[in-house]
C-alpha cells in the first residue's frame, strides 16, 4: 500500500520536474512561500492567542488573497490553457495580477491597524 | 285635572333641581369699613371731594363737617368749567343745606354743552349739574345728542355715561333706544369660568355699568335684561377686590353696592354663617347672617330650611323649619332635632321679597359631639388558653394601678366601646390609635384599634408576632389611647396602663440608625478597561521571524530555478514601471504608519497612473518581443 503511494508521489515529482516550464515553477515557488507564511500566522494564533484579532485577519487574508491571485496568474499564463484564454495574453494576465494586488494591499493595510 | 297636577309637579321639581349661582365674593363688614375709610380720606381738590361726599352718601353715611365741606366746595368751584360745576353740584346735593349760587352764564354754559359736538362725558356732567342745581333742561335734545354720540363713539364708557345721563332726564322723554343699550352692553361682558362677569376695561367700568343700568331701569320702571346668574356673576366681579387703587374705583364700588341693595328689581342676598357652621351641645344654635351686598341685614326676610340631610344618606332630618330672627341674626336650634354627629347638607331658602336674587343657598353644617369611653377592659391572655384571661377594667381618665406583664406565651388584649356622651350612640371616630412608648429608649410603636361588627373596639398585641416592630427590645412600655375625629369636641390622649413586654432572642439594642439617606455615599472607583494581556515580547519576536522566514526560502528557490533577470530590457518605461511599483509598495507602508485612506488614494492615483502607463508600455514591448520570437 505505502509502496504504491510512494511510487505515485515520486512519479508525480518526476513529471513535475520535467514537464513544467520554468515560469510556472517560479510561480509555484511563490505559491509555496505564500502558503508557508499563512500557515505560520495561523500557528501563532492557535498557540499564543488571537490578540490583536484584526491584525491576524488582515495578514491571513493577505496570504489567502495573494495565493488566489497567483493561482489565477498561473492558470492564465500556462500555455496548455491557451485555448481557454484567447483574449487574455500573458502580459494582460500579469497586469491584472498587479492591479488586483494593489487593491488587496490597500484593503489589507487599512485593516491591519 | 290629575294630569295637570302631575305635570306642574314635574316642572316644579325640575326647576328646584337647577342649581342657581350663589355669590362667592362679597363685602364683609370689615371690607365695608375699609371702603368707608378710603372714601373718608381728607380731600385735596373738588374732584376728590365729589368722590368722597357722594361715595359716602351712597354708603348711607353723612359727612362729618357738612358746613366746612360746603365752604370748600364753594371756594374751589370754577364756574367756567363744566366739570367743576358737575362735581360741585353733585357734592352739594349730597350735603344737606348746601346751595351753590348759579348765575345765568353758568346756566347758559351748561345748556350749550348739551350738543352732539360735546363728548359723552361732558353731556353727562352738564345734564347732571343742571338736574342737581334744579335748572330746567330739554330732555329730548339731550336724548338726540346722546344717540348721536353713541353712534359716533361705540365704546363701553360712552354708553355707560349715556345710561347715567338718561336716568336724570324726564320720564316723558323717548328713552327706549337708550334703554336697549343695556342689553347690548350686557352682551359685551366677558364670562370668566362661569364665576365672574366683567368688562375687559376693568372693575371700575363694570361697577359703573351696574349702577347706571339700575339707575336707568328704576327711572323708567322696567326690569333690566340681566338674568339672575348674571347679576350674581357681576357681584362676584365687583366685590372680589377688597382694596382699591384709586378714589374713583372706591367710588364706583360704593355706587354699585348701593344700587344693588336699593333698586326695584334685583337684590342679591348674601348668606353667611356666623363663625364656623358647627353645632354641638354647648352651642346648639345655627346662626346665619342674611344681608344685602352692603352688609346691611335684611330684617324683612324669612329664612327657612327646606331640607337638612346627612351627607351620606339622603334622608331628610329637617324639612321646612323656619329660622327665628334675633338681634339681626337668624338662628335655628338644630340640636333639638337630635342629630347624630357628622356632616349635614342644608338647603336654605330666603323669602320675603320678590326682588331677592340667589336666595337658595346650600350649606354644609357640622354637628360635633363629645365622646365617652366605656368598658375599657385590659387583659393578659395565655396563648394556649390554659388559664382564663385576667381582665382589669380601667375608668377614664385614671391609669391602671398595676403594670401588665406579657411575654412570648401571652397576648395582651384591650377592648372598649366609644359612645356619644349625651345620646349613648356608638361612635366610630376616624382615628383610634394605640401607642406604646418605651420611656428608656424613647421608641414608640403605634397600632390601630379596629371596631368589630358590633362597634366594639378590640386591640390585641401578640409579642412574638410584633417582635420586629419593637426591635425585640423588652421593657416597660406606657400604653396610650389616642382618639380623634373632625366631629369630636374632645380628642383623647389617655395613658391607660403600663405594659411590660418580654421578647425572646433579645439582641443588644441597636442604636437607632440615623437616617443615612442624605449623607455622602461611598465613592465609586471607575475601573478603566484593562488592556488585554499581551504575550511576552520574546514570543512575538520569535514568531515574527518565523513568519518572515519563508521569504528567504522563496529567494533560494528562485535562484535555484534560475529565474532570470537577464531579460531586463533597459528602456525608460521598464525603469519607470519598476520604480512606480516600488513606490506603490512604499506608499502602502507609509499608509500603514502615517496616512489615512483619502491621502493614500490621492497618492495612489498619481503613482498608480504613472505605473500603469509605464507598465502598459513595457508589457506591450514584451508581448511584441514574444510574438517576434515565436
Amino acid at each position: 500500500m505505502s509502496n504504491s503511494v510512494f511510487s505515485v508521489i515520486s512519479r508525480f515529482v518526476e513529471e513535475y520536474r520535467s514537464s513544467t516550464p520554468n515560469k510556472l515553477k517560479v510561480i509555484d515557488a511563490y505559491l509555496l512561500y505564500i502558503l508557508l507564511t499563512g500557515v505560520f500566522q495561523f500557528l501563532y494564533c492557535v498557540l499564543v492567542g488571537t490578540f490583536p484579532f484584526n491584525s491576524f485577519l488582515s495578514g491571513f487574508i493577505a496570504c489567502v488573497g495573494s495565493f488566489i491571485l497567483a493561482v489565477c496568474l498561473r492558470i492564465q499564463i500556462n500555455p496548455q490553457n491557451k485555448r481557454d484564454f484567447l483574449t487574455v495574453s500573458p502580459e494582460r494576465a500579469f497586469a491584472d495580477f498587479l492591479f488586483a494586488h494593489t487593491v488587496l494591499h490597500l484593503v489589507v493595510v487599512n485593516f491591519v491597524g | 285635572m290629575a294630569h295637570l297636577c302631575l305635570f306642574s309637579l314635574l316642572v316644579l321639581s325640575m326647576v328646584l333641581e337647577t342649581q342657581a349661582l350663589t355669590p362667592t365674593h362679597h363685602l364683609t363688614t370689615t371690607d365695608v369699613a375699609r371702603l368707608q375709610a378710603v372714601l373718608s380720606q381728607p380731600f385735596t381738590d373738588l374732584k376728590s371731594a365729589y368722590y368722597s361726599v357722594v361715595g359716602l352718601s351712597k354708603l348711607g353715611i353723612l359727612v362729618a363737617d357738612a358746613d366746612e365741606t360746603c365752604q370748600f366746595i364753594k371756594s374751589n368751584l370754577d364756574p367756567s368749567s363744566v366739570e367743576s360745576l358737575f362735581y360741585a353740584a353733585e357734592a352739594s346735593q349730597a350735603l344737606s343745606g348746601c346751595e351753590i349760587p348759579v348765575s345765568n352764564d353758568t346756566r347758559d354754559l351748561l345748556l350749550a354743552t348739551v350738543s352732539e359736538d360735546s363728548t359723552a362725558s361732558q353731556i353727562h356732567q352738564s345734564v347732571s349739574a343742571l338736574s342737581s342745581l334744579g335748572l330746567p333742561l330739554a330732555s329730548q335734545e339731550v336724548v338726540s345728542a346722546l344717540k348721536a354720540r353713541i353712534s359716533k363713539e361705540d365704546n363701553v364708557l360712552t354708553i355707560i355715561l349715556a345710561l347715567q345721563t338718561a336716568s336724570r332726564l324726564s320720564q316723558q322723554a323717548e328713552l327706549g333706544d337708550i334703554l336697549e343699550e343695556i342689553e347690548d352692553l350686557a352682551a359685551r361682558l366677558d364670562d370668566l369660568s362661569g364665576v365672574y362677569l366683567q368688562f375687559e376695561e376693568g372693575l371700575e367700568t363694570t361697577a359703573l355699568f351696574v349702577s347706571a343700568a339700575y339707575a336707568l331701569s328704576d327711572h323708567v320702571d322696567m326690569e333690566p335684561p340681566l338674568k339672575e346668574d348674571q347679576v350674581i356673576q357681576l357681584v362676584n366681579s365687583i366685590f372680589s377686590k377688597k382694596s382699591w387703587d384709586s378714589l374713583s374705583e372706591a367710588f364706583s364700588v360704593a355706587s354699585a353696592a348701593e344700587s344693588l341693595s336699593n333698586n326695584r328689581f334685583h337684590v342679591p342676598v348674601i348668606v353667611s354663617a356666623q363663625g364656623p357652621a358647627a353645632i354641638s351641645h354647648s352651642q346648639p344654635f345655627l346662626r346665619l347672617q342674611v344681608t344685602d351686598v352692603l352688609c346691611q341685614p335684611l330684617s324683612s326676610a324669612s329664612v327657612l330650611v327646606e331640607s337638612a340631610s346627612t351627607s351620606s344618606s339622603k334622608s331628610a332630618i329637617l324639612s321646612q323649619a323656619p329660622f327665628t330672627l334675633r338681634d339681626e341674626v337668624f338662628e335655628l336650634n338644630f340640636m333639638a332635632s337630635q342629630p347624630a354627629s357628622g356632616y349635614y347638607q342644608f338647603s336654605v331658602a330666603i323669602a320675603g321679597d320678590s326682588r331677592f336674587v340667589a336666595n337658595h343657598v346650600e350649606l354644609k353644617v357640622k354637628v360635633s359631639t363629645r365622646v365617652a369611653i366605656n368598658n375599657m377592659d385590659l387583659s393578659v391572655v395565655d396563648k394556649d388558653q390554659s388559664t382564663g384571661p385576667k381582665t382589669t377594667r380601667v375608668e377614664y381618665p385614671t391609669k391602671a394601678k398595676a403594670p401588665f406583664m406579657a411575654d412570648s406565651h401571652q397576648n395582651f388584649a384591650m377592648a372598649f366601646q366609644l359612645v356619644d356622651e349625651t345620646t349613648g350612640v356608638e361612635l366610630t371616630p376616624h382615628q383610634t390609635f394605640v401607642r406604646l412608648h418605651n420611656q428608656k429608649t424613647g421608641q414608640e410603636v403605634v397600632f390601630v384599634a379596629e371596631p368589630d361588627s358590633k362597634n366594639l373596639y378590640k386591640f390585641e398585641l401578640d409579642t412574638t408576632e410584633r417582635k420586629t416592630e419593637f426591635d425585640s427590645i423588652s421593657g416597660t412600655y406606657a400604653l396610650y389611647l389616642m382618639m380623634g375625629d373632625a366631629t369630636l369636641e374632645n380628642p383623647i390622649l389617655w395613658n391607660v396602663a403600663d405594659v411590660v413586654l418580654k421578647f425572646l432572642d433579645e439582641e443588644a439594642p441597636s442604636t437607632i440608625q440615623a437616617k443615612t439617606l442624605y449623607t455622602p455615599k461611598p465613592e465609586i472607583q471607575h475601573l478603566f478597561r484593562e488592556p488585554e494581556k499581551k504575550p511576552p515580547t520574546v514570543v512575538s519576536n520569535a514568531f515574527t521571524a518565523l513568519v518572515l522566514s519563508p521569504f528567504l526560502l522563496l529567494l533560494i528557490l528562485w535562484v535555484k530555478l534560475g529565474a532570470n533577470i537577464s531579460n531586463f530590457t533597459l528602456s525608460p518605461s521598464t525603469f519607470l514601471f519598476h520604480i512606480g511599483h516600488a513606490a506603490m509598495l512604499g506608499l502602502m507602508y507609509v499608509y500603514w504608519t502615517h496616512l489615512n485612506m483619502f491621502q493614500t488614494m490621492k497618492y495612489l492615483a498619481i503613482i498608480g497612473s504613472l505605473t500603469f502607463l509605464a507598465g502598459n508600455r513595457m508589457l506591450a514591448q514584451k508581448a511584441v518581443k514574444r510574438l517576434e520570437g515565436k
